[in-house]
């Protein structure tokens, strides 16, 4: 198939592609504990996606990696960020009302330097989600789009 | 003589940023710190996260990154609209 | 600064410069591409040596990545 490269690439590829993945939804979690956040995640999640489709051409992720579910997925992202920062419009918008309110999130964090916990930091973490979600559906399908075009007015010139 | 004058304009250029680069504050010494010192001070017992640069990010400075998120969106739109003929 | 820290910053500065002047006068694209990423990858690593992650991380994924990406894309479209 052409759009393709070479052995050695798809090898390594197919060794690392869920490691870059699995880091990627690690910074999106841990955005309000560790260096990152929802936007680097998500480029580093894309990155993958982009490895991907690098490494078979357009014509063999193309089973796979359908166009119509990453644009729900950033969709969805967008549309969970605006309505969490609705939520807060008791007070302001963007107001963090589930910070150390106990539920969920809610655990008051320790002052000062410490490793953290997870269920801290409020609406913080659910922005991240849903802004990490936006950006990695958001360059996954700028990604695509871009690959299928290029081989398609490859295929039209020949 | 095109290339010599493209040459003159260049070291101008860069003596002056070399000139300007002179005149910086020292690395991590901002002139006005008060908003600094709030947020250090009070960002991990108000929002509850450990990592003041998110709590900034997604609490304080929400709607920058609600800008940002729509910049993207609007890219995306643009790219989906100047290929639908050809990706359909 | 001590100096350790001074020759590191200046190090990497001067390789940015070599990658970026390599990416202008390389001949074959894909080598063209290859050394502009390595001078985003550079940049990057600069960021984190200035204390500022989250920058590092967002130009490493963005810069050298993804953008790499699309150029190699673009390459791929046009006739040899």
């Amino acid at each position: 198939m052409k759009g393709e490269m070479s052995i050695i690439v798809k090898t390594i590829t197919k060794l690392i592609y869920g490691f870059i993945m699995v880091y990627g939804f690690y910074v999106i979690v841990h955005g309000h504990l560790t260096p990152g956040g929802g936007f680097q995640g998500g480029a580093i999640v894309a990155s993958a996606f982009a490895l991907l489709v690098v490494t078979y051409g357009n014509q063999g992720v193309n089973n796979y990696l359908k166009k119509d579910v990453f644009s729900l997925v950033e969709s969805t992202g967008l549309v969970l960020f605006i309505a969490f920062a609705f939520f807060g419009l008791g007070v302001t918008f963007f107001y963090n009302f589930l910070a150390n309110s106990g539920g969920l999130f809610g655990n008051p964090a320790i002052i000062g330097v410490n490793p953290g916990d997870l269920n801290t930091g409020g609406t913080v973490p659910i922005m991240n989600i849903a802004v990490g979600l936006e950006v990695l559906a958001a360059l996954t399908v700028i990604i695509l789009t871009m690959s299928a075009a290029s081989e398609i007015t490859k295929e039209k010139e020949n | 003589m095109k290339k010599s004058i493209f040459g003159i304009a260049l070291i101008f250029v860069l003596a002056f940023m070399i000139l300007a680069a002179f005149d910086m504050r020292p690395f991590g010494e901002p002139t006005v710190s008060e908003m600094d010192d709030y947020y250090i001070q009070n960002a991990q017992a108000e929002t509850g996260a450990n990592n003041v640069v998110t709590s900034i990010v997604f609490d304080y400075r929400g709607f920058d990154t609600l800008g940002e998120a729509t910049v993207l969106f609007t890219a995306v739109l643009g790219i989906t609209a100047l290929f639908r003929e050809v990706v359909r | 600064m001590s100096p350790m820290v001074a020759f590191v910053h200046i190090a990497v500065l001067v390789m940015m410069i070599i990658a970026a002047f390599l990416a202008v006068i390389l001949k074959n694209l894909l080598s063209a591409v290859i050394a502009l990423s390595a001078a985003s990858l550079l940049l990057s690593l600069e960021f984190y040596l200035l204390h500022a992650p989250d920058v590092a991380i967002a130009e490493a994924g963005i810069g050298a990545a993804l953008t790499m990406a699309i150029f190699i894309f673009a390459i791929r479209a046009t006739k040899k």
